[in-house]
C-alpha cells in the first residue's frame, strides 16, 4: 500500500489551490501553443523556464508539464479541424481525423480523441507511479561507472530512434557536451572557453541556449516559409458525442496505442511523436478493413492519440527516476530543476518525495482538466487559429528578449541567445537537429563528473568500464544500436519507417 | 557562417560541391573543433587519474573533429548537387538578419533605456522581418506588448527591469 501513500502524498501537494491553478494555467498554455502551428512545445517550454525560477520548484514543474501534455490535445485539436498539425506528434491525427470532420463526424473525432488521450493519461501515470520507485532503486545502485555508461547509452539511443543523419545527431551531442562544459571547472576551478567574458565563467544557462536554439531558431524558420493557407471547416460542430460503433470501433485501438505509447515513452528519443506514427502504422496493419484508414477511420485518431499522450507521459519516467533526459522537453525539465539548484538523479524522489508525487498527482489532475475545458472550448481555440503569425511573431521575439534577461538580469545573455538563435537557424539549413544538442548540454558536466569518479574509483583505467557487468552491458547495447544503424538492410528500413 | 557567400547557381563546380549541407555541416564541426583544440591548447590536462581542466574538452573536439570529417567526406561523396541549398536560403538572410538585430539592440538597451523604449525598438526592429504588418498593427501590437509584459514581469513577478530610461 506505499503506492496508495505516495499518490496520497501527491494529492495533497497537487490539490493546493496555487498547484491546482499552476495545472491549469499550464494545460491552458500547452493546448494554446498546440493549436497553434509555428510555435511548439519545446520552444514554449524554453520561454517559460525563466519565469519558473521565480515559482516554488514543484509549481513549476507543473506547469511545465502540463504544458507539455496539454500540447498533445491542442495539437490534434487542429489536425482534426484544419488538417493542420499543430504538434509534430499529432501528424498522423490529421490522416482520418481530419477526413471525419469532413464527413461531418468533427465532433465525434474531436471526443474520441479528447477521451483517448485522458485514457492514455490515466494509464501513464499509474504506471509512473507504479514503476518509479523500483526504477529509482536501480538507479541509486548504481556507481559512477554505470552511470557514464548509462549516460552513453541514453544518448546513443536518443539519435538512433530519432530521425535524419544518425553521425550528424552524434556530433550534435558532443557540440552539447562541449558547450556544457563551458564555464568553471567544478574540480579543478580552472575557466574553460569563457572567451575572458566574465558571464560565462558561469557556464551558458540552459534557458539562454533553448531560447536561442529553440525559440529564435523557430522564429526565423518560420518567418522564411512561404504563409500557409489555412483551410478551416467552417461547419459548426454539432454532435460531440461519438456513436456506438465509433466507441466499439475505438477501444481496442485506445488499448493497443496506449501501451505501444507507453513503451515508447520510456525510451530515449522516444516520447510522443514516435509513438504516434507507430500507433498508426500497428492500426493500419492489423485493422480489418486496412482501406478505410486515410477515409476517416476512428481507429486512426484513436490509436495514435492515446500513444502520443501516453508516450509524452511515460518520457517522464527516465527523467525523473534516474535524471536522464529522453528528449529535448525533459533536458529542459532538468534545466527548470537545476535552475532551483536541485540536482536531478535518484535522490529526488527520497529527498523530495512532495514534489516528486506531488508532479505525478497532477498530471493525472491536468488530463481531466484538458478533457473537462478543452471539449466546450473548442470553438475558441478553432478562433485562436485566425491570429496571423506576424502577430505571434512580435509576441515569441518579445517573451525571448524579456525570459532571457530575467534568469540572470544580465544582457550579456541577451546577446548569446541571439548569438544561439543564428546558430539554430543554421543548423535547421543544415538538418542537424538541434535536439540531441541539449541532450548533450544538460549530461556533460554530468558525465564528465562520473568519468572522473570513475577513473578515481579504478586508479585511473578506463577497463573499469568494461570490467563492471552493468556498465559493460550498457555499452555493449549502446554499440549494437551503431551497428544497427550502420547496417544497410536496417538503415533502409529505418528511413521507411519515418517515411510512413 | 558560410551560408552568405552562397548564391543560386553556381558557376565553378568548387562552389557547387560546398554548397552541399552535408559538406557545410562537416566543415562547421570542424570548425569548431579545431576552434576548440586552439582554445584548450593551453589547459593542463592531467592524467586520467586526475584529470585537468583541458581532459574532457580537448577528447571531445578530437571526437568533434572525427564526426565532422565523417560527415565532411559523406557529403563529398554524395551524388551530385543531391541536396545543394537554394536560394531561398539567401532570402532568409533579411529575416535572419533583423530577428537577431532587434533581439541583441533589445539587449543593449534594456538596462539603460528601461524595458518600455527597449521593447518599442525590438518591435520597431522586428517588424521589418515580418512580412505584410501594417504600421497601424504595429502600433497596436507595440502597446498591447507593453502593457502586458509590464503586467507580467513587473506587476506579476515583481522584477527588477527598469521601466523607463535611468538618467
Amino acid at each position: 500500500m506505499e503506492l496508495l501513500h505516495n499518490l496520497a502524498v501527491g494529492f495533497g501537494v497537487a490539490l493546493t489551490p496555487a498547484n491546482l491553478l499552476f495545472a491549469l494555467g499550464g494545460a491552458l498554455i500547452g493546448t494554446l501553443i498546440g493549436v497553434l502551428p509555428g510555435i511548439g512545445p519545446i520552444a514554449t517550454i524554453a520561454m517559460l523556464l525563466p519565469l519558473t525560477f521565480h515559482l516554488e520548484p514543484t509549481s513549476g514543474l507543473i506547469m511545465l508539464a502540463g504544458i507539455f501534455y496539454g500540447a498533445q490535445y491542442g495539437g490534434s485539436t487542429t489536425a482534426i479541424l484544419v488538417n493542420l498539425p499543430g504538434e509534430t506528434s499529432s501528424v498522423v491525427t490529421c490522416i482520418d481525423g481530419h477526413q471525419m470532420a469532413r464527413q461531418g463526424r468533427a465532433g465525434a473525432a474531436l471526443a474520441v480523441a479528447a477521451l483517448a488521450s485522458f485514457f492514455a493519461g490515466c494509464v501513464a501515470t499509474m504506471l509512473i507511479a507504479t514503476f518509479a520507485p523500483p526504477l529509482t532503486k536501480v538507479g541509486q545502485s548504481f556507481g559512477a561507472p554505470e552511470y557514464f555508461s548509462l549516460m552513453v547509452l541514453g544518448l546513443i539511443a536518443a539519435v538512433v530512434l530519432a530521425h535524419g543523419s544518425v553521425i550528424k545527431a552524434i556530433a550534435m551531442i558532443v557540440l552539447g557536451l562541449l558547450l556544457g562544459l563551458v564555464g568553471t571547472d567544478g574540480n579543478t576551478g580552472g575557466t574553460r572557453f569563457t572567451f575572458g567574458i566574465i558571464e560565462l565563467t558561469d557556464g551558458i544557462d540552459i534557458a539562454t541556449l533553448a531560447i536561442g536554439i529553440f525559440g529564435l531558431g523557430e522564429i526565423i524558420t518560420n518567418l522564411t516559409q512561404p504563409p500557409e493557407t489555412r483551410a478551416l471547416i467552417a461547419k459548426k460542430i454539432t454532435r460531440l458525442w461519438p456513436t456506438r460503433e465509433d466507441f466499439h470501433r475505438a477501444w481496442p485501438a485506445v488499448l493497443r496505442g496506449t501501451a505501444l505509447g507507453s513503451v515508447l515513452g520510456v525510451l530515449p528519443g522516444g516520447g510522443a511523436t514516435l509513438s504516434a506514427f507507430a500507433a498508426y502504422a500497428l492500426e493500419k496493419r492489423s485493422s480489418k478493413h486496412p482501406s478505410q484508414f486515410g477515409r476517416g477511420a476512428v481507429e486512426g485518431v484513436a490509436g495514435p492519440e492515446s500513444a502520443n499522450n501516453a508516450g509524452a507521459q511515460t518520457s517522464f519516467i527516465p527523467m525523473l527516476t534516474l535524471g536522464i533526459p529522453g528528449n529535448a522537453v525533459m533536458a529542459l525539465m532538468i534545466g527548470a530543476l537545476t535552475i532551483h539548484g536541485i540536482q536531478p538523479g535518484p535522490q529526488i524522489m527520497s529527498e523530495r518525495p512532495g514534489m516528486f508525487w506531488g508532479m505525478i498527482a497532477s498530471m493525472w489532475i491536468g488530463n481531466l482538466m484538458l478533457v473537462i475545458i478543452n471539449l466546450p472550448l473548442i470553438g475558441m481555440w478553432v478562433q485562436l487559429l485566425k491570429v496571423p503569425y506576424r502577430f505571434l511573431y512580435l509576441a515569441i521575439l518579445l517573451f525571448c528578449g524579456i525570459g532571457v534577461y530575467t534568469v540572470s538580469n544580465s544582457a550579456a545573455a541577451v546577446l548569446l541567445a541571439a548569438f544561439f538563435g543564428v546558430l539554430g537557424y543554421v543548423f535547421t539549413r543544415l538538418e542537424c537537429e538541434p535536439a540531441p544538442m541539449i541532450l548533450g548540454f544538460v549530461l556533460g558536466p554530468l558525465m564528465e563528473e562520473n568519468l572522473r569518479r570513475a577513473m578515481r574509483i579504478s586508479s585511473g583505467d578506463p577497463a573499469i568500464f568494461v570490467e563492471r557487468p552493468i556498465s559493460l552491458g550498457l555499452l555493449i547495447a549502446a554499440l549494437a544500436l551503431c551497428v544497427l544503424v550502420a547496417l544497410p538492410a536496417i538503415r533502409s528500413k529505418r528511413e521507411e519507417a519515418f517515411q510512413e | 557562417m558560410s551560408v552568405g557567400g552562397v548564391q543560386n547557381d553556381f558557376p565553378h563546380p568548387f562552389w557547387r560541391m560546398l554548397a552541399r549541407r552535408d559538406v557545410l555541416a562537416g566543415l562547421l564541426f570542424i570548425g569548431v573543433a579545431v576552434l576548440g583544440l586552439w582554445l584548450s591548447r593551453d589547459y593542463p590536462i592531467g592524467t586520467a587519474l586526475r584529470m585537468g581542466t583541458g581532459y574532457v574538452p580537448r577528447l571531445l573536439c578530437w571526437l568533434l573533429l572525427g564526426l565532422g570529417a565523417v560527415v565532411l567526406v559523406q557529403g563529398l561523396r554524395e551524388a551530385q548537387d543531391a541536396r545543394p541549398l537554394s536560394s531561398s536560403d539567401v532570402s532568409a538572410l533579411r529575416d535572419l538578419i533583423f530577428v537577431t538585430a532587434s533581439l541583441v539592440i533589445f539587449g543593449l538597451s534594456i538596462e539603460r533605456l528601461g524595458l518600455i523604449i527597449s521593447i518599442l525598438l525590438l518591435i520597431g526592429v522586428g517588424a521589418v522581418a515580418a512580412r505584410g504588418l501594417r504600421p497601424f498593427e504595429t502600433i497596436a501590437a507595440a502597446v498591447v506588448l507593453i502593457i502586458l509584459s509590464w503586467g507580467i514581469f513587473i506587476l506579476g513577478l515583481g522584477l527588477t527591469i527598469p521601466v523607463w530610461p535611468e538618467w
